[in-house]
């Protein structure tokens, strides 16, 4: 399970990670390094902990009591589960994208800014830049360059996808988490999502939970298998696909099992 | 030939179908005809009333002309006031429980204790501020008007603001949090926007039942023969006006009265369809 490629970074490193909903140990003893700039993809049957185990990594669950993590997270080399963390810096370096679209009931400039000005105190004029550069990556800007002041729920379900991963950006994470970001959307909406995330690739590290197992193959460099709460097995997602190395990786793959 | 039993059963079928809806559609004509009956005669007795003077004079001793000027005054900044102190502690009151208090003890305590000052007869509510302000002080005033309508606005706007906040669905607050939102930030920002339009209502519909609120006023504003905005002085208003005039014996009075009820009826229905003509359609 080693990789050995000197020039990829861990970004994130899981160790000896355990997490729990209450009583129920919904993750292992997860060890894994996802790399910088790549695109690593969690797949595996529903129930499976691949939602869990993201969400671990801009600590989500921290906002629900009875949740909660065990062993070691290390973001940029700093322990993401120690007590004096700021959470809301986690998140400016961490951002995220939910299944469905969650647009703000503001316009869809404000959409983009509302991140920004959490974390930055910028000029008029350099908002404006900001956001025509987050809409630019997210490739929606020509879309929307001509209703900016239109509220964002008035976009289309894919358009509203792309704003919230424009949001994202705009905040300027190291790491961008991707949560089946394609589940809700209809077969072209997916394919300018799946375009966005391999051109965003390298600029960010993105990591995407998907249970769309194409998706994962078309996109993702390196990709987690995971079954019942487990990893069993990660590795760069040519292999995975083609030369798993664990029978069970290779049922699910060829789908005679999930 | 169709089996005899099938056509039967369709037949029952059909026959409690008009049944039932001709049931519902009586239930909803009696429900109607007394409100239209309500409205018809306010609208008939009340219309008649109607005369600049209603707006520009004083209630009037019997047996002569006057308006009702100072009640209507009066009525507006009792009614301005109690909104105006009542709602942001409506409002805070319902961020607290919709946000920071969703589960525990705290939480179900407050919400219990605000529905039972949500139902709880006005009257009770005049006797505890003429208790508590009115015989302190020694005397009737428009502040302790204030004070009884305010209590009456805050647990409707609690509730509503809670309500409201509640439909938010939690992906839009985790995904302000998710930026690195701050929770005070999130809620003013992403949660209370969302659920503006029903807040607004809320808040509309307090208007709407504190302006024909008589038993609170009669225990602590009482009412006032003459102009007057001196909040500690007492104050007339429309309903304990209308309250005076229709159980008196003057006819001219009487048809005071039924003019302020033209009007307080005409002000509600007006809010109303404000309520829904503004904010209905964003609602989700």
């Amino acid at each position: 399970m080693q990789i050995q490629e000197k020039t990829l970074t861990a970004q994130i490193r899981f160790q000896d990670f355990n997490f729990y909903y209450g009583g129920f140990h919904a993750l292992k003893n997860i060890q894994l390094d996802i790399y910088q700039g790549l695109v690593t993809a969690f797949i595996g049957p529903s129930g499976c902990g691949k939602s869990t185990l993201l969400r671990t990594i801009n600590r989500m669950y921290s906002l629900y009591p009875g949740q909660r993590a065990e062993g070691h997270l290390f973001i940029d080399g700093q322990d993401a589960l120690a007590k004096d963390v700021d959470l809301n810096d986690l998140r400016k370096r961490v951002g995220m994208v939910f299944q469905k679209p969650t647009p703000f009931p503001m316009s869809i400039y404000d959409n983009i800014a509302y991140g920004v000005r959490l974390h930055e105190r910028l000029a008029r004029g350099e908002m404006d830049a900001r956001v025509e550069w987050a809409l630019k990556k997210a490739a929606l800007w020509d879309e929307v360059k001509d209703k900016l002041k239109q509220e964002g729920t008035s976009l289309s379900g894919g358009q509203q996808q792309r704003l919230c991963i424009a949001r994202g950006i705009a905040v300027r994470p190291r790491v961008l988490l991707l949560d089946e970001p394609t589940s809700a959307l209809d077969p072209i909406s997916t394919l300018r999502i799946e375009e966005l995330v391999s051109e965003l690739r390298g600029e960010f590290t993105i990591v995407i939970v998907t249970h769309n197992m194409q998706q994962a193959a078309r996109v993702s460099d390196y990709t987690a298998y995971m079954y019942l709460g487990e990893l069993v097995e990660y590795n760069k997602t040519d292999t995975i696909f083609v030369k798993p190395a664990k029978k069970e990786t290779e049922d699910y793959i060829t789908g005679r099992f999930g | 030939m169709k089996p005899i039993s099938f056509s039967w059963l369709a037949w029952r079928r059909r026959c409690v179908n008009y049944t039932a809806t001709g049931l519902s559609l009586l239930a909803m004509a009696f429900g109607l005809f007394w409100l239209l009956w309500i409205l018809w005669t306010t609208f008939s007795l009340g219309v008649s009333g109607l005369s600049l003077a209603l707006f520009t004079e004083m209630t009037p001793p019997p047996g002569t002309e006057g308006g009702l000027a100072n009640a209507i005054v009066g009525s507006l900044l009792m009614v301005g006031l109690a909104i105006l102190i009542g709602t942001p502690v409506g409002i805070f009151s319902g961020i607290y429980l919709a946000e920071f208090a969703q589960r525990g003890w705290l939480g179900e305590v407050i919400r219990f204790m605000n529905d039972v000052l949500l139902s709880a007869p006005s009257i009770i509510i005049g006797l505890f501020v003429y208790t508590v302000y009115v015989a302190y002080r020694g005397h009737f005033s428009g502040w302790a008007g204030v004070l009884a309508l305010s209590l009456i606005v805050i647990p409707v706007v609690v509730r509503t603001t809670e309500n409201m906040l509640r439909l938010v669905p939690s992906s839009l607050r985790e995904a302000a949090f998710a930026l690195g939102a701050p929770r005070w930030h999130m809620i003013m920002y992403v949660t209370l926007r969302a659920s503006l339009a029903g807040v607004m209502t809320g808040i509309l519909l307090a208007v709407a039942r504190i302006t024909g609120e008589t038993a609170p006023l009669l225990f602590t504003a009482l009412s006032n023969q003459y102009w007057s905005t001196d909040l500690d002085k007492p104050m007339a208003s429309l309903p304990v006006v209308i309250f005076k005039y229709a159980m008196s014996p003057f006819e001219d009075w009487n048809k005071l009265a039924w003019a302020g009820v033209f009007l307080i009826v005409m002000a509600v229905l007006a809010l109303n369809i404000a309520a829904r003509t503004f904010f209905g359609r964003k609602m989700v």
